[in-house]
């Protein structure tokens, strides 16, 4: 006779079979070789799911960390929580509207998403854009690119444990954004540029602010980032992390502050000049480090040459209409066009295809944080977990682009 | 009211912030007393599966029915007696959570910035009390769920929620957490987070504006005060799963 | 439009072309065979005249009746963008080569180009679906995946348009007038 045996954890009625485990399954089965790579777990290593939500303010990013002690040694991450559709929205839509259902994929940045498809459009159609309309354009893209650069400012101080720069930032970028606001009527997703130019001019509110906040600009922001600058603790944190180099962001397709600050001055506004840049006169700021503190010294770079050229278009604006005249009703010849601009975190390109209809046949959407992604997978290995958001941070992904 | 019974119209309470509406019923709370959901029974759509969705019907008695039918009456922090007669003590306690109503650092998207914004300097959120974001559920009051809920984070957000201790509450920030917003027509977002959780406040616009999240809060403030965020007579929607 | 740059092209690649160098703004298109994707990708890279080290985009096309991979580079030899289309990859069997070798940035592109179309790329370590929950069994932006109130389009179309969902199914057909009658 067998005496019952006592519930035993090894018992196989007890476990889940991989297969109908749910996406939180502890080891998932692997489809592929990275996957196998990764889950395969040597001894003293274990599994740390950094979960969608999570105290880093990029978004809803899943990273699965293989971690042996304190030291990562390989990470996964899980994109896909923010996944919206938009282009299937966007073959559904007219070009006019379009435009703003593009805003919300990077968020802080939002002219830059309206900018690029624009000018995919204005080329499908052959529309020229007067140059009024251009050097608005150009003005409220760099007032964008500081807003944005200041929140990086603020979120990379927030991952590394410091409160005060955010607010700091968020007091700026509110600034600006109200500024924008009395122009494009919003304070985040602007909804500003139209096919063949803006929407509207700008106005007495605008300007009135716009010179209140320049005078005191360049004092606000260096004192801003001045307060990062000279921290010790910053700054032995930031040096010497998650080092990129040349041959590797090329390799990954980097773009933006990420690639030149591994020795690359590649900025489309040079490179590939489109809208006004070539009468501005800007320089290219590169670093050759490939650090965090490099990335981050390079944006701030990066905005005091935004606010030379928002001078320069104060001065050299010319009269004129701010928007061609179009039907309301767009049809462009069949055809292809891609068009790319440099946004605050890298090239963001639109490639948009038009079968006669009044409808995109295809829009495609290329946005940097996604390729930037990429490569926490590449800086972490060998560095401590509390440096993932570090050098997470210090790339400045943007959920609602990577994801789309 | 049986399962599978439609309501008669005029029996269908009003909700409870609508003037008019019996206020009286939930103020008073005996301890038999609880408040039963709104079952509206589902003639649009028939699931592939019927025994998807429970069948159906909803589960028969929830984790609260049994605390309260099992004649448990020691304390689990519901204050039995002082249940049936609202006291100072119940008043000074809403006076307490709605001034420091701990949110959850849930920003999924846009929202999510003008939400920070909200928090910081400019529109000092701090004032009610709301400063401390906390990253672990475990310590939040209220879920605000600021940017779009796709299919893939509904499981996650609803996991947060059911870590959440009691009381809690939800506020549903943004066009795309009130009603899908922008995204109505697409094929893997969550058409309004009402679906899968059950919501306090909604605020809309795309994104709100501070000043409208500031009174989107404000008058989930009001609601805690008027104790209709007291949690066994919580009224929840009926396209909420059950034990959420 | 950098003519001499299209010269340049039609020399390299006489006969893997496999339609017109056609250039428009500026934007350069060529077309290969999917199969010559690896080949001609590592020439535009490496060659020294031609020196193609940045990927700017690669994406995923569904023409309707077959599938389209598109890549667009760029070169300091050249003020355009040179965009190379793989044409041709059939329906029922949407296979290519993937680039990753050459640039293992493409390895996250061509993930989302899996997940979005179903296109498989022959070489990739890592293709799994990187938006869509892995249960997920279609694939969005094909042509014939059809948005919920896509009437017009979709078989099913028409049937009870989006706008009637907030109407029970057994409500009386009403007549209210939805507009004031001239008088």
């Amino acid at each position: 006779m067998t005496t019952p045996t006592r519930p035993s954890l090894d018992d196989p009625s007890l476990t889940i079979p991989v297969e109908h485990a749910g996406i939180f399954e502890p080891i998932p089965l692997a489809r592929t070789e990275r996957q196998r790579e990764f889950y395969d777990l040597r001894d003293g290593e274990m599994l740390l799911n950094m979960g969608p939500q999570h105290p880093s303010t990029h978004g809803v990013l899943r990273v699965v960390l293989k971690i042996s002690g304190e030291q990562v040694v390989d990470l996964d991450p899980v994109l896909g929580y923010l996944h919206r559709g938009v282009e299937k929205i966007a073959e559904n839509s007219d070009f006019h509207h379009i435009i703003s259902q593009l805003d919300p994929l990077e968020y802080v940045a939002s002219l830059f998403c309206e900018w690029s498809p624009v000018m995919s459009f204005e080329k499908l159609l052959d529309v020229q854009v007067p140059r009024r309309a251009e050097y608005i354009r150009v003005l409220t893209g760099e007032l964008n690119r500081i807003a944005s650069h200041m929140l990086f400012l603020g979120w990379y101080a927030l991952d590394l444990g410091g409160i005060t720069p955010i607010l700091w930032s968020f007091a700026e970028r509110d600034e600006i954004v109200e500024m924008l606001a009395a122009i494009t009527g919003a304070k985040l997703l602007f909804n500003y540029f139209r096919i063949g130019g803006v929407n509207g001019d700008l106005n007495h509110e605008f300007m009135s602010r716009l010179g209140d906040w320049m005078s005191r600009a360049g004092a606000q922001l260096e004192a801003g980032m001045g307060l990062l600058n000279e921290n010790e603790i910053f700054v032995r944190r930031a040096r010497g992390l998650g080092v990129l180099d040349r041959e590797t962001a090329l390799r990954m397709c980097a773009t933006g502050p990420n690639l030149r600050a591994s020795g690359v001055p590649f900025d489309i506004r040079r490179a590939h000049p489109y809208s006004v840049y070539p009468e501005l006169e800007f320089e290219i700021p590169t670093r050759r480090e490939g650090d965090s503190l490099a990335r981050y010294l390079l944006r701030m770079d990066e905005v005091r040459q935004s606010l030379r050229i928002i001078d320069q278009c104060l001065h050299q604006m010319p009269d004129g209409p701010v928007m061609a005249r179009l039907p309301r009703l767009l049809r462009p010849r069949p055809g292809r066009a891609y068009s790319a601009v440099e946004g605050p975190r890298g090239q963001y390109s639109c490639y948009a295809i038009s079968d006669g209809t009044d409808q995109p046949f295809r829009l495609r959407i290329h946005d940097p944080s996604f390729l930037h992604l990429q490569l926490v997978g590449l800086l972490m290995p060998g560095n401590l977990i509390a440096d993932t958001m570090a050098i997470m941070a210090s790339l400045d992904p943007v959920m609602g682009g990577v994801d789309k | 009211m049986e399962v599978g019974e439609r309501q008669h119209p005029e029996q269908v309470p009003a909700p409870s912030d609508q003037p008019g509406s019996a206020p009286a019923a939930l103020a008073v709370a005996h301890d038999s007393d609880v408040a039963q959901p709104i079952i509206v029974p589902n003639t649009l759509w028939t699931s592939v599966n019927p025994q998807a969705y429970s069948g159906g019907l909803p589960a028969q008695i929830t984790h609260l029915r049994q605390e309260e039918l099992s004649g448990d009456k020691t304390d689990n922090g519901r204050w039995q007696a002082l249940d049936i007669i609202p006291t100072k003590a119940d008043y000074i306690i809403d006076l307490i959570r709605l001034n420091s109503l701990w949110p959850l650092l849930s920003g999924l998207a846009c929202c999510a910035i003008e939400m920070m914004s909200t928090a910081t300097s400019r529109h000092d959120i701090d004032r009610w009390g709301m400063f401390p974001f906390r990253a672990s559920p475990r310590q939040a009051d209220v879920l605000i769920v600021a940017g779009t809920l796709t299919t893939k984070m509904a499981e996650p957000l609803v996991r947060l929620w059911a870590e959440m201790p009691e009381p809690k509450w939800c506020v549903a920030m943004g066009d795309c957490t009130c009603s899908g917003g922008r995204y109505k027509r697409s094929y893997s977002t969550v058409q309004g987070i009402d679906r899968v959780l059950p919501v306090d406040v909604y605020v809309p616009g795309c994104p709100p504006r501070p000043e409208g999240l500031i009174y989107g809060m404000m008058k989930l403030q009001q609601l805690v005060k008027e104790r209709r965020g007291h949690w066994p007579e919580r009224a929840i929607g009926p396209t909420v799963p059950d034990q959420v | 439009m950098d003519r001499a740059f299209r010269a340049l092209i039609e020399r390299t690649f006489g006969d893997d072309l496999t339609g017109p160098v056609r250039q428009r703004h500026d934007e350069t298109e060529m077309r290969i065979r999917p199969g010559d994707v690896p080949q001609v990708m590592r020439t535009l890279h490496d060659d020294p005249r031609l020196r193609f080290e940045y990927l700017g985009d690669l994406a995923g096309v569904d023409t309707g009746t077959d599938f389209q991979v598109v890549y667009h580079l760029w070169s300091v030899v050249t003020p355009d963008w040179l965009r190379v289309v793989a044409d041709g990859i059939p329906r029922d069997q949407p296979r290519i080569p993937s680039i990753t070798f050459l640039w293992k940035g493409a390895e996250w592109m061509e993930r989302e180009a899996y997940d979005m179309f179903g296109l498989v790329f022959e070489g990739n370590r890592d293709l799994r679906r990187i938006y869509l929950p892995d249960e997920f069994v279609s694939f969005p932006l094909r042509k014939d995946f059809h948005l919920p109130d896509d009437a017009s389009r979709s078989p099913g179309g028409g049937v009870r348009p989006m706008e009637d969902a907030a109407t029970p199914a057994d409500a009386a057909e009403t007549t209210v007038r939805r507009t004031a009658k001239a008088r």
